[in-house]
């Protein structure tokens, strides 16, 4: 059974031989968590990878510290740092100096599946011309669904609904094994 | 471990999407924080929505043109007028090639379809209503993309042209173009 959060977080403020170990750990299980944060609040990879380096940063130096006021809420603290670091990141456009060690983790290619251009391609064509221009406006030009639902005449419910049904069709068009050529 | 109060899907999606107010996408934030299933399903979500954000449109502007060439994508810009019927090669050193359907006027133009049929059958291909245009370019620009290379090859480009003001009553005006496209 995996250790809990805390447990981690106590041991690298013991500085115990299992320490490092701890480390990778912790840092294992919550870059995927501040990457796709990044990814959503910053709304760019290089950002995203640049926002894991400084918050796992952060995350270390106050364990090692002890400065982590409730290991059993460690998320909290990461929530926390995550939000401010990205908040500095937006303000003062900021790139990470960078650690070689930590940008590993960070590394985009490990933490977030790749969707190739001709398998979205292929899975688009599946869909249907109205759930096609949904999810291009939603996600392509950045439109809200009032915005959508004004321009395809239909109501901001209907393009909800239509994008997260054409999103789950296109998740289970990209995760069926690909057909091979005869 | 599994999640008791996994987010829904429909939220997963909002939250991609932008479309859940602060307060929602906070509550979304803190939960994912504290929970691997739910943030295994969020990447899930958040997979595709950076595939479509990437994802190219099959017709851009201009300035999209340049940004990509700034970007250092390769491109291999083929000009036509209308009436036209010529063959472009998608050649293995061109990672787009953009069709410049020029000889347009689009100075009044409210709003401007696209429609690709295939030549030898007739077959249609596929049908952009509004797509995007500047109309002091007198040109659309389509990007074809190598994956396209799965389409009948032999494209006929018909663009209506939709007036606005007094003449929206009138009948679109058209434009047709054939561009038959080789894969080598």
């Amino acid at each position: 059974m995996e250790a809990p959060d805390a447990e981690l977080v106590r041991a690298i403020a013991a500085q115990a031989d299992d320490a490092p170990a701890a480390e990778a750990e912790l840092c294992r299980r919550f870059a995927p968590r501040i990457r796709l944060y990044g990814l959503r609040h910053l709304r760019d990879e290089d950002r995203a990878a640049d926002l894991v380096q400084a918050v796992l940063l952060a995350l270390l130096q106050a364990a090692r510290t002890g400065r982590i006021a409730d290991p059993d809420r460690v998320d909290r603290f990461m929530l926390g740092t995550s939000r401010n670091v990205a908040l500095r990141m937006r303000e003062t456009d900021a790139r990470s100096a960078g650690d070689a060690a930590l940008a590993a983790i960070a590394a985009p290619d490990e933490l977030l599946e790749r969707i190739d251009a001709p398998a979205l391609w292929r899975c688009m064509r599946a869909l249907d011309d109205r759930a096609r221009r949904v999810v291009m406006l939603s996600f392509n030009d950045d439109r809200a669904a009032d915005e959508i639902a004004a321009l395809l005449s239909i109501s901001a419910v209907n393009v909800r609904v239509l994008r997260h049904r054409s999103i789950a069709a296109l998740r289970r068009c990209l995760d069926a094994p690909k057909e091979v050529d005869a | 471990m599994t999640c008791a109060n996994p987010i829904a899907w429909p939220t997963l999606v909002d939250y991609w999407a932008g479309d859940l107010n602060d307060a929602e996408t906070a509550v979304v934030d803190e939960h994912l924080f504290g929970c691997a299933d739910c943030t295994a399903a969020s990447a899930r979500v958040a997979a595709v929505a950076q595939a479509l954000r990437s994802a190219i449109q099959s017709v851009v502007l201009r300035s999209t043109v340049e940004r990509m060439r700034a970007r250092g994508t390769r491109i291999r810009e083929n000009g036509f007028a209308p009436g036209d019927r010529r063959e472009v090669e998608f050649s293995a050193e061109a990672e787009l090639l953009i069709h410049r359907l020029g000889g347009l006027d689009l100075t009044d133009a409210e709003r401007v379809d696209l429609r690709v049929t295939a030549e030898s059958t007739g077959a249609l291909v596929a049908a952009v209503e509004d797509v995007p245009f500047d109309p002091t370019e007198g040109a659309l620009f389509i990007a074809c993309q190598r994956h396209y290379a799965d389409l009948p090859h032999d494209t006929v480009m018909s663009v209506s042209i939709h007036p606005a003001g007094a003449a929206a009553d009138a009948p679109p005006r058209t434009a047709t173009y054939t561009i038959l496209h080789r894969f080598p």
